[in-house]
């Protein structure tokens, strides 16, 4: 690190959890962003103000004027812009040090496998379940941490699948949903700072298991309850019969 | 007795069931949930589907487990115990 650097992030360094080599590590890091939206905004500032290396920005969509009530990287004058785009330039103009990929496509088969393989940490920050069994199923494979995180109305919920780990679950362990099961911000609404509160989670969860700090949540769900700011940690077990991690694949 | 708690969203299609502290008598999941039908008609429609199986979106937990058995039902709740409702959230 060059001073410059060292001054950047002193308030990381000067932490004994982190140090000199827990923002080595973040510096030489990569992370896959799927989605780029109310979630995904406040997970990507936070990792490229925290020094991530290289982030790749996933997402086919473009910026409307209904996202900007709780999409914090897009902005008034970037309304119609690729997301990726608009997100690109809030995170250079934060920290131009990061290198940023946008991906302004759907990602799915070869071509996100290919991309998760690619990098030490994927976020799932999407507003589907077909996509999010797409990503689950493709860090499984790979063996790459997943940082999962949904937020509706007044509820989120943020975990991390580590299939590194022997004994850690995957997302479809936890959920087999239908598609027309799916709730979505656009029909059921959701409240500007609870995407804040869990993309801010999952960019915390991501932190640490990039930089090897404290214990993550693998093994743990979190719920978090808007109406009465109230938290709740399940115990997440593995699933034995999971048709993606477990012995029925 | 055990103690009912359910993600606020739940409480939107049973809102009598909002800021009181709801029990039930110990048993299996099955035998609590069809308490909480009772005192709630309609519960058991929109969480279990026709087979009497939890719907896929929902989950139920015992304390801070999470109920492995979705379809018969079986895990016992006992007095002190609390059980959670909630369900997937897929919004990004």
């Amino acid at each position: 690190m060059d001073d410059q650097q060292l001054l950047r992030y002193s308030r990381h360094i000067m932490l004994p959890e982190l140090d000199l080599d827990g923002q080595e590590a973040l510096l030489n890091a990569k992370v896959l962003i799927v989605g780029v939206g109310g979630l995904g905004s406040p997970v990507a500032m936070y990792l490229a103000a925290s020094g991530v290396g290289s982030l790749w920005l996933a997402d086919h969509d473009e910026v409307d004027l209904s996202n900007l009530q709780r999409q914090i990287a897009h902005t008034t004058d970037r309304v119609g812009q690729p997301k990726v785009e608009s997100a690109a330039q809030a995170l250079q103009a934060l920290n131009p040090e990061t290198r940023i990929i946008p991906v302004p496509e759907k990602l799915e088969g070869e071509r996100l496998q290919e991309l998760v393989e690619n990098v030490d940490l994927v976020v799932d920050a999407t507003d589907n379940f077909g996509v999010r069994y797409a990503i689950n199923a493709a860090c499984v494979r790979a063996k790459t941490p997943l940082v999962s995180g949904a937020a509706i109305r007044l509820e989120g919920q943020v975990t991390v699948f580590d299939a590194r780990e022997e004994t850690s679950p995957c997302y479809r362990c936890l959920y087999d949903v239908q598609e027309d099961e799916q709730l979505n911000c656009a029909t059921s609404g959701v409240l500007a700072p609870l995407v804040g509160v869990i993309g801010s989670m999952q960019a915390l969860e991501a932190i640490k298991v990039l930089a090897g700090v404290g214990t993550t949540l693998a093994g743990r769900l979190l719920l978090f309850d808007a109406t009465r700011s109230e938290w709740r940690e399940l115990k997440l077990p593995r699933d034995p019969d999971c048709p993606v991690c477990g012995n029925a694949r | 007795m055990p103690t009912i708690k359910m993600t606020s969203h739940l409480y939107r299609f049973f809102p009598h069931l909002k800021n009181r502290t709801l029990s039930t008598p110990p048993g299996s999941v099955a035998e609590v949930l069809s308490a909480i039908n009772d005192q709630a008609p309609g519960f058991t429609d929109y969480i279990l589907d026709e087979q009497g199986a939890l719907r896929r979106h929902v989950k139920v937990c015992i304390n801070d487990t999470i109920v492995i058995d979705r379809k018969g039902l079986s895990d016992l709740v006992q007095d002190g115990d609390t059980v959670f409702i909630f369900q997937a959230l897929s919004g990004g």
